[in-house]
């Protein structure tokens, strides 16, 4: 009984201990990255204060603090909010517009496998053609107003969304198809219980992909032509040696970037929690 | 009891593949099999011989070049959706849980929603796979996973004969003798008939009734072999039963002499 | 015995028959489904062909649409007078500059961050903050910091490939098979050694689909930078020719950029295979049931 209790004794020490070891070298190895990522970042700004003016035309790079103050009063004065209304509202729009589009015409090619295959060299060459070629002629055809931005956002998205929704239906598995088949389901049954499911994965995977892309379409859309928008001001304040506000511009944009992508990260747990926990989207 | 002409039945079947290529070859060359109702009936054969072509004529999903397949003295026109499919890998939806995926054949067949479900909970508890209802596939090991799949098949009770494409084949060897008997105890006294295909001797000589033996490709049945061993079998001493060492040396000459052929034509 | 052999013979000539039978009704069915996808192809693209000639002018002012018959006057007239390979050539060298950079700067970051320790965990906010700059507001940036001549584009069309390349080619690094590297080292195989002969094979087809895929980025890249500010290349004939109006014009520059881009995706293909001869062909040694 004594032995055995001594026993137990010795395991529980042992585990204590292994336990306190491997959070020890977990502290220390986070402590480390936290360091090396603040000096990283101190580095860089300390670098990049320090050239500005000395090594390189201050009006051209700016600097950290300038930045700062630019965006500051971007948003003290309201400079910030229609310029950002009009490219939230263009990105938005396009993207909605863009991914419905998408998954329309990827659910038409499901429901059509034949009109798929026929299509399908077209369907390549359009998709090769750098979809940014299409900005000028899209900018041609809708004039000056939001609706060339919209447009474009749209494009871009429509691209990726139906890219991956086509893929995700061309990877259902072909036994699930004959075992649902043989349990007596017919084709509008294989759709729906098969089709569908394996293909939506894919299809939100699409849309996550094309946020940033949504983004890119309506500050290209700005660049060739507006006289709003957050990438309006990028381009004309860069024009104007204003390089300050032109970073802090940049600076909204990324902000709202990824607030969309944390946005739409939240959404997909969701809808969808039969994903594998940890499930990384590839940057690939 | 059984009906003369059986209850699944093929007749002089052949079948010719086409690869992409334009080479045509021969999978199956004159087969000829009569499974009796509530038979269980294994093909044993070398890789590549066809067993697995076979099976899926059977289903419906393959049809032969030539011969006649028949179900219930009916020829089989398109798939057959009164048969039961288990194929190797266990093809369960990742979509789903296990519930979902044991409903599955009630749900295309019509069944209502309580009644699927009170169906599927019951099925499950009777394997001792209660309490699994609300998990996900990916979260269950791979022998409860092919066990899921064998009662999703199961489950429908209006399908009364089973085919079986090498189930047991992706498990370890201890998971693989339980499962076995598992599937024994659940087909006993239930009257279905079950066609399985396995190249594990000991596996078909302990679950059938009845072995039929393959060629190499082209495949063609050499021999049937009774299995008459007594019921209820006990798997996991099947080898100490009488008369297994002579049926398993019968068929394991068979085999070797096909095995060695079909190594032969892959060096050539 | 004769009557045996007799049998056995019609047998065997049953089976050529049926062999032969079956082979010949499945390729002809199979030529007979390709030859029809094909009719409908052409079917459709004389349809929409006619159906823009039609609509031009008709149901849409000629200015906004062009029709197919001015565009391919435009394109023939810019392909000859060598117009068209005077631009293409200068975003052909932007692009492959910036992404020969791109690539080597990935590949050369990678290896960089993975030799100091903990340096990927330290580095990575930072990169994956700066991916997700849209590189493309960049640029009116980049072209204030460089310049209006070739720089800016390349630097443009290298920052679109660097991420990718930089991110995969550490995905690949750690994709190591863990035995292999054990066995490795237990071989007594030194740090350069074992990134010589193991690591960097491994990473190579992570590394090869990053380079396929950011190819086109360098081209976006490219032609961005020739829209916002350039006097040369597709993408600045394209946007001066719709700031011109000139929609046939434009037209025949998307036309001539689609054949770039299909050549070049031609050439990638070429130059894969010959890359990976060494790889069994996809569907080759595939169990036949």
């Amino acid at each position: 009984m004594i032995a055995a209790d001594v026993a137990s004794e010795t395991e529980v020490k042992l585990k204590d201990a292994a336990l306190r070891q491997v959070r020890r070298g977990r502290l220390i190895a986070g402590a480390g990255v936290s360091v090396g990522r603040a000096v990283l970042i101190a580095a860089i700004l300390g670098l990049w204060t320090y050239a500005a003016g000395r090594w390189v035309d201050h009006d051209a790079v700016s600097d950290p603090l300038a930045v700062l103050g630019a965006l500051r009063s971007l948003v003290v004065t309201g400079r910030l909010w229609p310029d950002l209304w009009q490219t939230v509202m263009e990105v938005v729009v396009g993207y909605l517009a863009g991914a419905a589009a998408g998954a329309l015409f990827a659910s038409l090619f499901a429901l059509a496998p034949s009109v798929e295959r026929v299509l399908r060299p077209f369907l390549i060459a359009v998709y090769a053609i750098p979809k940014i070629a299409l900005a000028p002629l899209i900018v041609m055809w809708f004039g000056l107003g939001i609706a060339p931005k919209i447009i474009l956002a749209g494009a871009f998205v429509f691209f990726i969304v139906f890219m991956n929704a086509v893929s995700g239906i061309e990877s259902v598995n072909p036994h699930h198809v004959n075992i649902i088949r043989v349990m007596g389901a017919g084709r509008l049954a294989v759709l729906r219980k098969i089709v569908l499911p394996t293909a939506i994965p894919f299809l939100v995977l699409g849309m996550r992909l094309a946020v940033p892309e949504a983004m890119v379409g309506a500050v290209i859309g700005e660049f060739i032509s507006a006289n709003r928008g957050l990438g309006y001001v990028v381009y004309s304040a860069s024009n104007e040696l204003n390089t300050a506000v032109s970073m802090a511009a940049l600076v909204v944009l990324v902000l709202v970037v990824a607030l969309a992508d944390v946005g739409l990260g939240m959404i997909e747990s969701a809808l969808m929690p039969t994903h594998q926990a940890g499930r990384e989207g590839r940057v690939v | 009891m059984s009906s003369p002409a059986g209850v699944v039945e093929a007749r002089s079947v052949y079948k010719v593949f086409v690869g992409r290529d334009g080479e045509a070859r021969m999978a199956l060359r004159d087969v000829g099999l009569t499974v009796g109702r509530g038979e269980f009936v294994s093909l044993v054969g070398p890789s590549g011989c066809g067993k697995s072509t076979l099976l899926n004529m059977f289903a419906g999903l393959v049809a032969p070049s030539n011969g006649s397949i028949t179900h219930e003295g009916r020829a089989i026109t398109g798939v057959n959706t009164r048969v039961g499919y288990v194929t190797q890998d266990d093809n369960l939806l990742p979509w789903r849980t296990v519930l979902g995926n044991v409903e599955l054949a009630l749900e295309c067949k019509g069944v209502p929603r309580a009644e699927r479900h009170a169906r599927a909970t019951d099925y499950l508890a009777r394997v001792g796979l209660k309490g699994i209802e609300n998990l996900y596939p990916h979260e269950l090991s791979g022998g409860m996973r092919k066990r899921v799949s064998i009662v999703r098949t199961l489950i429908d009770e209006s399908v009364d004969v089973i085919l079986m494409d090498e189930p047991f084949g992706p498990l370890d060897a201890q998971t693989r003798l339980i499962l076995q008997d598992e599937l024994l105890r659940l087909w006993q006294g239930s009257g279905r008939t079950i066609v399985f295909v396995t190249h594990d001797i000991v596996e078909a000589i302990a679950l059938s009734d009845r072995i039929a033996i393959f060629t190499s490709a082209p495949g063609a049945i050499k021999e049937v072999c009774e299995v008459a061993l007594a019921r209820p079998r006990d798997v996991f001493h099947i080898h100490e039963s009488p008369g297994f060492s002579a049926i398993y040396d019968r068929i394991w000459s068979d085999l070797r002499d096909e095995i060695l052929k079909a190594r032969g034509a892959d060096a050539a | 015995m004769p009557p045996d052999a007799q049998d056995a013979a019609a047998a065997l000539s049953r089976e050529q028959f049926l062999l032969a039978r079956e082979a010949h009704d499945v390729i002809t069915r199979r030529r007979n489904a390709q030859w029809r996808i094909h009719v409908s192809q052409a079917a459709t693209l004389i349809v929409l062909l006619v159906a823009w000639w039609a609509a031009s002018g008709t149901l849409i002012d000629r200015l906004f649409i062009s029709d197919p018959i001015s565009v391919i006057r435009a394109f023939i007239k810019v392909a000859l007078d060598g117009t068209l390979a005077f631009h293409l050539q200068r975003t052909l060298v932007e692009m492959m500059c910036g992404y020969v950079i791109g690539v080597t700067a990935g590949i050369a970051t990678a290896i960089a961050i993975s030799l100091i320790p903990w340096g990927e965990k330290i580095v990575r906010p930072l990169m994956i903050g700066a991916f997700a700059i849209p590189k493309v507001a960049l640029a009116p940036l980049i072209i204030v910091w460089f310049g209006i001549f070739l720089l800016p584009k390349v630097l443009l069309a290298a920052s679109l490939v660097v991420f990718i390349v930089y991110f995969n080619t550490l995905a690949g690094f750690a994709n190591v098979d863990a035995d292999t590297l054990a066995a490795m080292r237990v071989m007594g195989a030194s740090r350069s050694a074992l990134f010589r002969k193991l690591i960097l094979p491994s990473a190579a087809p992570y590394i090869f689909a990053a380079m396929r895929i950011t190819l086109p980025g360098a081209l976006i890249g490219a032609i961005i930078g020739e829209f916002i500010s350039s006097n040369r290349g597709i993408g600045y004939f394209i946007a001066e020719a719709s700031s011109r109006y000139d929609t046939a014009r434009v037209f025949a520059g998307i036309l001539s950029l689609l054949i770039f881009v299909l050549l070049l995706n031609l050439v990638v293909s070429w130059l894969e295979r010959r890359a990976s001869f060494w790889r069994p062909a996809p569907g080759a040694g595939e169990m036949k049931r």
